[in-house]
């Protein structure tokens, strides 16, 4: 979708269509979740800080996020490209990758699904989608970013080749910022540098993510698209208006987080054995720790108790935070294709502590 | 005060001792051993603690006193030392140590022994006694099984049950068990406490291989006393988990076969195995039982067959394979039998024969096929 939860907006509120919009939180520790077109001129992108968006942009018009409205939103398009196939995997509220090789309508042309989902798409969500459409993932996520908004890219096999050694290295999906500056100071700048590494000096220099980076420039992503990816994580984080310096109130707040988790992991019957903190200093240094543990953490007063200690353990490191975050991993449904180890039941959490 | 000992007979004592000192300890005393002379009689103490042991030596000695000797510099000095006499003279003032030996002079700087923590003394205790070689064995065959979960304190340590002259051990990590059973012990109570794993760690290593320890208990500590060591720890406090609840008594399959061609072909199918789950499949059929395991990440799978005497239903069920080489690898039977129900209950292991007086049980969970 392009610039979803902005464009939600603009349907909604017409007095904001044409306008500079960002939505998220307009205060000091604000960050902005997603820019309409209009306030995109300007520079302003999501995960800016909303004071440094405002800086870009002073006719900026902060919105609230609705997340049920784009929850809603989401559940409708994924409707719609269920009616294509089953093998769809979302990678987040407003974006899919679908395998449709084999289509329940039957359809040759995967150029031609994609725009038909579009077109339906903005029929029934007065909405406007991008579509990228290729052989595999990693060109079909590149190729949907080219024509935004409310267009499509097609790469064919013949073109691929041709086509990454053009694509700038910011816009290959999974390079990140600090991996592209890195290459650019090893005077990498296109695809067509990237190709003359040899996959040793790439490993050398970006370890396993090395590896990755040497193949797709050469067009080469075997990941099939998978329906049940199955999460890794389950976390929540909050950015806090004002830094907090007493242990107490990090406690507090680690509480409220560790419930929001738990409860996650409650209603997913996804346990999971090792608990991480994160932690960032007004100064944006961010430390996370884990501990691990042999058995599921089935018990919010422990993991609460588990968060509290670990903030204890680094209070010297990080006297005071702007951020805090609370996450879970080793999550028992993470192993795929595997059985699970039974545990003997002794009947423990009968038994009064 | 000023002594002289044999340097290879006090390393081999600090070595015993030492095993207590935590590598990274709360205190920097702790990292101290405790040297007390006493009528010529050199006593060594180490402790976290939690553990602590000690033990004596004879030496030479012109006084009696006590010093905080820092470990570690003293056990390399002493490493890096042809056998030979060595003299140790404590300043009493500043409690700086110089040690002599045939080479040369040593400077270390000390701490006064009263600053040293005091290591418990038994009183208000019941007493046991048992072999040490049974012991060991009952240590070995229990301490693999504990866990290692903060989150359940009682199973990171092995329980003992004593029944009179019949001393039950059982440790348990909730997906493995063993409950070892011998008589060989002499005792006039009936009680039960957790000893942590680090304690039977070291005890283990330092159990001689004749001699009878005793072990002294009350709420708190326990003490085992053999030769002229001493190893007290703090007990764990905390109720064991009702083991004997998890045991089936009808499990209605039986496979029997040879113990080590069972552990030696677990021990190839492993190697093709989930490195994180360790997941091997057994089918068991009458007359032969097939392993299998594969590794989807990496497209490995393997497969052996085995002989074996099956009385039962055909059965499909899935271990990880790392508990089971453990366990057949602390029994000595050749043959080994294994009771079992269902994929998703706990299977037992037995040895086929034992010693009069011994009685060894294994429990593991199955891991839960998926499809």
């Amino acid at each position: 979708m392009d610039a979803f939860y902005a464009s939600v907006e603009q349907r909604d509120q017409p007095e904001l269509r044409g306008k500079p919009v960002a939505v998220g939180g307009a205060g000091m520790r604000g960050v902005v979740a997603s820019a309409s077109y209009e306030a995109r001129a300007f520079g302003v992108r999501s995960a800016m800080p909303s004071v440094t968006a405002q800086r870009l942009c002073p006719a900026l018009i902060f919105v609230r996020s609705r997340f049920d409205v784009y929850r809603e939103v989401s559940q409708q398009i994924r409707a719609i490209f269920h009616e294509y196939t089953d093998l769809v995997e979302p990678l987040s509220l407003d974006e899919a990758f679908l395998d449709v090789s084999e289509n329940k309508k039957g359809m040759k042309s995967a150029t031609l699904i994609a725009e038909e989902i579009r077109r339906k798409v903005k029929e029934e969500t007065q909405l406007t989608a991008s579509a990228g459409v290729s052989f595999n993932k990693f060109l079909a996520k590149v190729a949907s970013d080219i024509n935004k908004p409310d267009g499509i890219k097609v790469i064919t096999p013949d073109e691929a080749l041709a086509f990454l050694e053009s694509l700038p290295i910011k816009k290959f999906h999974g390079i990140g910022k600090v991996t592209a500056e890195k290459m650019k100071r090893m005077g990498v700048f296109t695809g067509k540098e990237l190709k003359a590494l040899s996959e040793i000096e790439l490993v050398t220099r970006f370890g396993k993510a090395g590896r990755h980076y040497y193949r797709i420039v050469r067009a080469d992503d075997r990941r099939a698209v998978n329906p049940n990816r199955i999460r890794k994580s389950i976390g929540a984080e909050r950015t806090y208006r004002e830094d907090i310096n007493r242990i107490e109130d990090m406690k507090e707040k680690l509480s409220y987080l560790a419930g929001i988790v738990f409860r996650y992991m409650e209603k997913s019957d996804n346990y999971g054995r090792t608990v991480t903190l994160k932690a960032k200093s007004p100064d944006f240094k961010v430390i996370t720790r884990s501990r691990s543990f042999s058995s599921e953490i089935r018990d919010l007063k422990l993991l609460e108790n588990i968060t509290h200690e670990l903030i204890l353990q680094n209070r010297e490191e990080i006297p005071s935070v702007r951020l805090l975050g609370v996450s879970i991993s080793n999550l028992s449904k993470e192993i795929q294709g595997e059985g699970i180890q039974l545990s003997f039941d002794f009947g423990e959490n009968d038994e009064e502590e | 005060m000023k002594f002289s000992v044999s340097s290879s007979e006090l390393l081999k004592q600090l070595q015993i001792v030492g095993g207590a000192i935590a590598s990274n300890p709360v205190l920097p005393i702790l990292e101290d051993f405790l040297f007390s002379i006493s009528n010529n009689k050199l006593s060594i103490a180490a402790t976290d603690l939690e553990t602590s042991i000690s033990t004596e030596i004879e030496v030479m000695s012109d006084a009696d006193g006590s010093v905080a000797v820092p470990a570690k510099i003293l056990l390399e000095t002493l490493k890096a030392l042809p056998q030979q006499p060595i003299t140790f003279s404590i300043n009493d003032e500043n409690f700086g140590i110089e040690i002599t030996s045939a080479y040369g002079k040593y400077r270390l700087a000390g701490e006064d022994g009263k600053d040293f923590p005091k290591i418990p003394e038994p009183d208000s205790v019941d007493t046991i006694k048992i072999q040490a070689p049974a012991l060991t064995q009952g240590i070995t065959k229990t301490l693999f099984a504990t866990s290692n979960d903060e989150l359940r304190p009682a199973m990171t340590g092995v329980y003992f049950q004593i029944d009179f002259n019949k001393l039950t051990l059982v440790a348990t990590d909730a997906h493995k068990l063993v409950k070892y059973t011998f008589a060989e012990v002499t005792s006039e109570v009936s009680t039960s406490f957790i000893v942590p794993k680090k304690a039977l760690t070291l005890l283990r290593s330092a159990l001689p291989a004749g001699d009878e320890v005793n072990i002294a208990f009350n709420k708190a500590n326990a003490f085992f006393t053999f030769g002229s060591t001493n190893l007290v720890c703090r007990l764990i406090d905390a109720r064991y988990p009702d083991y004997n609840a998890v045991i089936p008594v009808d499990n209605p399959n039986t496979l029997t076969l040879q113990r080590t061609d069972f552990q030696n072909s677990l021990k190839r199918i492993a190697i093709y195995a989930n490195k994180t789950t360790n997941q091997v499949i057994l089918n068991i059929m009458d007359g032969s039982l097939t392993i299998s395991a594969q590794d989807l990440d990496f497209s490995n799978e393997a497969t052996e067959q085995l002989a074996c005497t099956f009385e039962g239903d055909p059965l499909n069920i899935g271990f990880n394979a790392k508990f089971l080489i453990e366990m057949l690898g602390v029994l000595e039977a050749d043959e080994v039998k294994i009771e079992l129900s269902n994929p998703t209950r706990a299977g037992i292991l037995l040895p086929t024969e034992e010693p009069d007086g011994e009685e060894i049980l294994m429990l593991v969970m199955p891991v839960m096929l998926s499809n």
